[in-house]
């Protein structure tokens, strides 16, 4: 992903990139809350500037800001998002419950959230491998394995 | 799962970060590996066996429960 970005800059980049979008909503809504959108530019800025100074530190947070991960870091970083995605959800349909009891009009959002959860973790078995059980061998061959051991 | 990565390097003289060089990994990876807390991918095994001239059997004990975590 954005291999034309050097390493170091492609997180930095793309938080910066994302406060901008944010901003540029802000704009677009207009009104009294107009001010937003620097707050918005100024928080990414500094953000982006962190995240390319902690890329360059020799630490594991450092590896993953700079996107020079190895694969023990790779994992921690998976872990750490499997658990936030985890907290996500239950913090949605913790959400979406108190909603229906209190006869609120905002519930969707939360089913929202939970239906991307979701079709998210589907998305995930169908690309990472939950289909590949395959046949057994016995069923290919059309001969029952047996175990060397007894034969 | 006990390693001789630790003693391995040691013998040959490296430090943990010229290890972590060699195995185009992170000093922290090397540190976690030596210590028995990460289990290094298959691939990544074969490279640290091989670097050191030994087997991944011989390099990495499975029997051996005394250092698990």
């Amino acid at each position: 992903m954005m291999p034309f970005i050097p390493p170091r800059l492609r997180k930095p980049v793309g938080i910066a990139l994302a406060g901008v979008v944010f901003a540029a909503a802000w704009l677009a809504r207009g009104g009294p809350l107009w001010w937003i959108s620097i707050l918005a530019v100024i928080l990414a800025a500094a953000r982006a500037v962190f995240l390319y100074w902690a890329g360059g530190q020799d630490t594991d947070v450092g590896a993953l800001a700079g996107s020079r991960a190895d694969e023990r870091q790779k994992l921690v970083s998976l872990r750490s998002w499997a658990l936030a995605c985890n907290l996500a959800a239950i913090a949605a349909f913790v959400g979406l419950t108190v909603a229906i009891a209190v006869k609120a009009t905002w519930w969707w959002p939360f089913v929202v959230i939970l239906a991307v959860i979701g079709l998210g973790y589907l998305l995930g078995l169908s690309n990472y491998g939950a289909a590949e059980e395959g046949t057994p061998d016995d069923v290919d061959t059309g001969h029952q394995t047996r175990s060397p051991v007894n034969s | 799962m006990r390693n001789r990565a630790r003693e391995q390097r040691t013998q040959r003289g490296l430090s943990q970060a010229e290890l972590a060089a060699a195995l185009g990994v992170s000093r922290q990876t090397v540190i976690s590996i030596e210590s028995g807390r990460y289990l290094p991918s298959l691939p990544l095994a074969f490279t640290i066996a091989r670097l050191f001239d030994l087997t991944v059997d011989k390099m990495f004990d499975p029997d051996d429960e005394e250092a698990d975590a």
